[in-house]
């Protein structure tokens, strides 16, 4: 196997510190703005919604100071895709297309809307590109597991576990090192014994059943490691009565007004997408 | 000792870094044969189902569905990343394999467990296979058959046939791995008492 060394290749968080106003921002007026962006982006039908959504975007990377361009790295490697749609688009005619021809050569023919369709979905990744890439960049570790017990704690009100999911998040985030270190030290375990994952060699069923004695070891340990940090958690009166914080991430009054407008933010996308069609 | 709810949230937390891990690493695929890879990364979400219920299984569900949103948009590698940066196709569907998994297991869970285990693996999984498909073809029906090069009418069938052959085979791989490891760890809960890891660190080191 190749990459044997996990621990390296475990990146998916892109934190750039900074001190700039978007990074001041609480955990949870970031999620409401990135909500705010990538939930029109991903209903809006017309172009010049997903492109306004995605000027948003360039300006809070501007104003966080972090280069869009770096944002967009991801973007190359997409290129191609892009591409083959754009030449399946021309090689295709689309039965109900009625709009203009711009060029014509034999039986290929580029129309409006074919242009149309290629832009639109280029824009619409690249807007989910820089809002995603942008969010993982001003955020930290930490602030994006208080960010969720924060954005959801009206909802506890109804009986929604806010907290619960909001330590889940914060569990899995400091158990990803641990998980891809026992990973690795297993995966050298089997190579040690023989096995050979990721080869080439031997039938599927046999390829596939080279997988069990990863995985099961890798999640029983993952679980014994849980239940020893539940007991621990229980014996130190988790769950026994309110909980207080040691950081606080609640935000004062120009906070509040951030939030607010990501919520009018988004309703204003959503009706001027409903409106456009 | 009683099931708390702690223990449900933290469970989930780890089950959770488990499918992160699968999603960030090359070990998420099984190589099959051909170009095709069988996905193992929803596997955690099922077996958080089957442990610790539905709520949990959701929450692992949720895990991974972000973690795969976020992986498209920032280190997009496959031709079909970018449809996976809409939250319809890649955070929705993986929320229903936890309740589909967990709903399968309290029906049969009377029986045999390991292979209530197995179903709950194997209709989880699929769940997640049909669900993904059928929001793919809802929202990018036109750059979809784009990649696959097909007409749109002709997609349904085409999705469909993708339902069929790579969801089977992911659902019996999900099934074999669902029992074997919840016969693991039930094994290591009952014969041995419970946080073995607490124990071996109290006394080992």
């Amino acid at each position: 196997m190749k990459n044997i060394e996990f621990l390296r290749n475990v990146s998916i968080g892109m934190y750039v510190e900074g001190n700039s106003p978007v990074h001041r921002l609480s955990p949870a007026a970031k999620y409401a703005w990135l909500l705010a962006v990538i939930l029109p982006a991903s209903f809006a039908g017309s172009s010049a919604v997903v492109g306004s959504l995605a000027a948003t975007c360039l300006g809070f990377a501007l104003l966080a100071r972090i280069r869009p361009l770096s944002l967009l790295r991801g973007f190359l490697p997409v290129l191609p895709l892009v591409g083959l749609a754009a030449f399946l688009q021309v090689a295709f005619t689309w039965p109900q297309d009625r709009s203009a021809v711009i060029l014509a050569a034999g039986p290929l023919s580029l129309t409006v809307r074919e242009v149309l369709s290629v832009v639109s979905m280029a824009l619409r990744f690249a807007t989910m590109m820089l809002a995603l890439g942008l969010f993982t960049s001003v955020i930290t570790e930490g602030d994006t597991a208080r960010g969720v017990e924060d954005l959801l704690a009206p909802l506890e009100r109804f009986g929604f576990p806010a907290r619960g999911l909001g330590l889940t998040v914060a569990v899995a985030f400091r158990f990803i090192p641990i998980v891809a270190g026992e990973m690795e030290a297993i995966v050298k375990a089997q190579a040690a014994r023989g096995a050979d994952l990721g080869s080439r060699r031997g039938g599927p069923i046999r390829r596939a059943r080279a997988y069990l004695p990863l995985l099961v070891p890798v999640t029983v340990r993952a679980l014994e490691r849980a239940e020893a940090l539940a007991e621990a958690m229980e014996a130190r009166g988790w769950s026994s009565g309110p909980r207080t914080r040691y950081a606080v991430s609640g935000g004062g009054r120009w906070d509040f007004l951030v939030k607010l407008g990501a919520l009018a933010y988004a309703g204003a996308a959503l009706a001027a997408s409903a409106a456009l069609g | 000792m009683e099931k708390s709810s702690v223990r449900g949230i933290v469970v989930s937390g780890a089950l959770g870094a488990v499918s992160v891990v699968l999603a960030v690493t090359p070990l998420g695929y099984l190589p099959w044969f051909g170009g095709i890879s069988l996905t193992v990364m929803h596997i955690p979400a099922i077996v958080a189902a089957v442990l610790e219920g539905p709520w949990a299984g959701v929450s692992v569900g949720l895990i991974f569905g972000v973690t795969s949103l976020v992986k498209a948009a920032v280190a997009p590698i496959g031709p079909l990343d970018p449809l996976f940066t809409n939250p319809l196709v890649s955070v929705l569907p993986r929320l229903a394999i936890g309740l589909a998994a967990w709903g399968v297991y309290a029906v049969f869970r009377g029986r045999f467990r390991p292979v209530a285990a197995a179903l709950a693996g194997a209709v989880g999984s699929f769940v997640n296979t049909a669900l993904v498909l059928t929001m793919l073809g809802l929202t990018a029906a036109a750059q979809i058959s784009g990649v696959f090069g097909v007409e749109p009418g002709a997609l349904p069938a085409v999705l469909a046939g993708i339902a069929v052959s790579n969801g089977l085979l992911e659902a019996a791989a999900a099934a074999v791995f669902t029992a074997a490891i919840v016969s693991a760890w039930k094994g290591i809960e009952g014969g041995s008492g419970k946080a073995r890891l607490a124990r071996e660190e109290g006394d080992g080191k």
